[in-house]
């Protein structure tokens, strides 16, 4: 029993050990590498999410033929009843066309160069934290590449390229609690800092108490913030808190132009910033 | 040969956890399947692989998540020394006593990763949501999977 309970201790303290290192060097280049090689070994969406046929290429015939039929015919049955419906979706596919052409014209009329990604998987547990999307650094997509989503017609801002794979990437959203950007507020054009706060919506500070801040003004990107290009909408200045506390500066709620509970397609601008403005991170690849 | 189911097993939970979330959430919320068997490894495994079992479940919940990386290990693998002493006094077998620990214990944990955020990062990124419906998915999600890791460990001698 006392053995036992030995081991337990000393299995503890290790595992204990191990993780609060983890928790301590979380950019350093040993740690990111783990923390890709592992998650491109063990996370399956990014896979197979869109090739199941993978798992039954060592089925004997006789049985895929089974499961063929059997989907011939669903497919069969499925394309009776979308003949019933078509009217109907038709509707939506005009919607869903008319949203993507809108999409499409915008991009062309963006100063950036970039992609278009489809959001493929989102975790309950980070909902406002990050999602991944299909595009990789075999599309180019890069470290701090700026997330850009459409919504009424108008491009806005959705996160941040955080981690790179050849053939996705993990998206740090601006309503994380460790996402911010640098702002400025029309109509003055002062400069103020927008933080998430990993819930749906963002907030605003450093905003000196003398300025005029009114609610609904648009806040937009600042060519002061290195990660965003500038004159991208943030949002919109919901309730204003007026100097929180002993800190000389107001506070305000702000409602994002992106709602990442719909956000399906992002356009992911190339920023091509100097290696050395990257952070310590790149620096230290060199 | 039941290293091997084990490595299966993992991954079958990351699989099952992920599927379930991608396609079975109820406004984004669906039982911590990953929390579930910690605690079921907790409960049938000896200390040591009790231990190890939370601490690389938790190591793959922080890699399904963008903010602390090791701080669902490092959570997990308390939580597994907690139940390896906590079940010497206690039964912890019964369907009642894992709905009871995987409740309490669901909320420790929020709170002490929430610690964790605000020691390591900032805080604020609790999901309000998910801290007051997460402990009772995860309270009847336990009791469901602890028979199937009871059964696969008489089986294969997984855990």
């Amino acid at each position: 029993m006392s053995r036992e309970k030995d081991a337990a201790n000393y299995a503890v303290v290790f595992f204990t050990a191990i993780s609060v290192l983890l928790l301590l060097f979380p950019v350093s280049k040993i740690a990111h590498t783990v923390r890709i090689a592992v998650s491109y070994s063990l996370y399956p969406s990014l896979h197979y999410g869109a090739r199941y046929t993978h798992y039954i290429r060592n089925v004997p015939d006789n049985f895929v033929r089974l499961l063929e039929t059997d989907q011939e015919n669903r497919a069969l049955k499925e394309k009776v009843r979308v003949l019933e419906v078509r009217l109907q979706s038709a509707a939506a596919l005009e919607a869903e066309n008319e949203r993507l052409a809108v999409g499409m014209r915008l991009s062309r009329a963006l100063p950036w160069a970039g992609s278009w990604a489809r959001v493929i998987n989102k975790t309950p547990a980070d909902w406002y934290g990050s999602f991944f999307i299909d595009k990789g650094s075999d599309h180019g997509i890069a470290v701090n590449d700026a997330v850009l989503g459409i919504e009424g017609g108008r491009a806005g801002v959705a996160g941040r390229i955080f981690e790179v794979y050849p053939k996705f990437s993990k998206v740090l959203l601006l309503t994380n609690s460790a996402a911010s950007a640098v702002c400025s507020l029309a109509p003055d054009g002062l400069e103020a800092l927008v933080e998430g706060k990993g819930t749906w919506m963002l907030k605003l500070n450093y905003v000196p108490e003398e300025a005029r801040l009114v609610e609904g003004a648009e806040v937009l990107t600042s060519p002061g913030g290195l990660l965003f290009p500038a004159g991208v909408l943030v949002g919109k200045v919901g309730k204003i808190y007026q100097r929180e506390s002993f800190m000389n500066f107001i506070t305000a709620d702000i409602i994002p132009a992106v709602n990442v509970n719909t956000i399906k397609e992002v356009f992911v601008v190339k920023r091509n910033l100097p290696e050395e403005l990257l952070g310590a991170r790149q620096v230290e690849k060199k | 040969m039941s290293i091997i189911f084990e490595v299966v097993v993992y991954l079958a939970v990351g699989a099952g956890y992920w599927w379930w979330a991608q396609n079975l959430s109820f406004f984004g919320l669906v039982p911590n399947l990953i929390f579930a068997a910690a605690l079921c490894a907790a409960i049938l495994a000896g200390p040591v692989k009790g231990i190890a079992w939370g601490f690389f479940l938790g190591l793959y919940a922080d890699i399904l998540g963008s903010n602390l990386f090791g701080g669902n290990a490092l959570a997990y693998t308390i939580m597994a020394y907690a139940v390896y002493v906590v079940k010497r006094h206690f039964d912890m077998d019964s369907p009642f006593s894992q709905l009871v620990a995987a409740f309490s214990l669901s909320w420790v944990w929020l709170f002490f990763y929430q610690g964790l955020s605000i020691i390591f990062s900032r805080p604020g990124n609790l999901d309000l949501r998910v801290f007051l419906t997460e402990p009772f998915l995860n309270a009847f999600a336990v009791p469901v999977m602890f028979p199937v890791f009871y059964q696969l460990k008489r089986r294969f001698g997984v855990l």
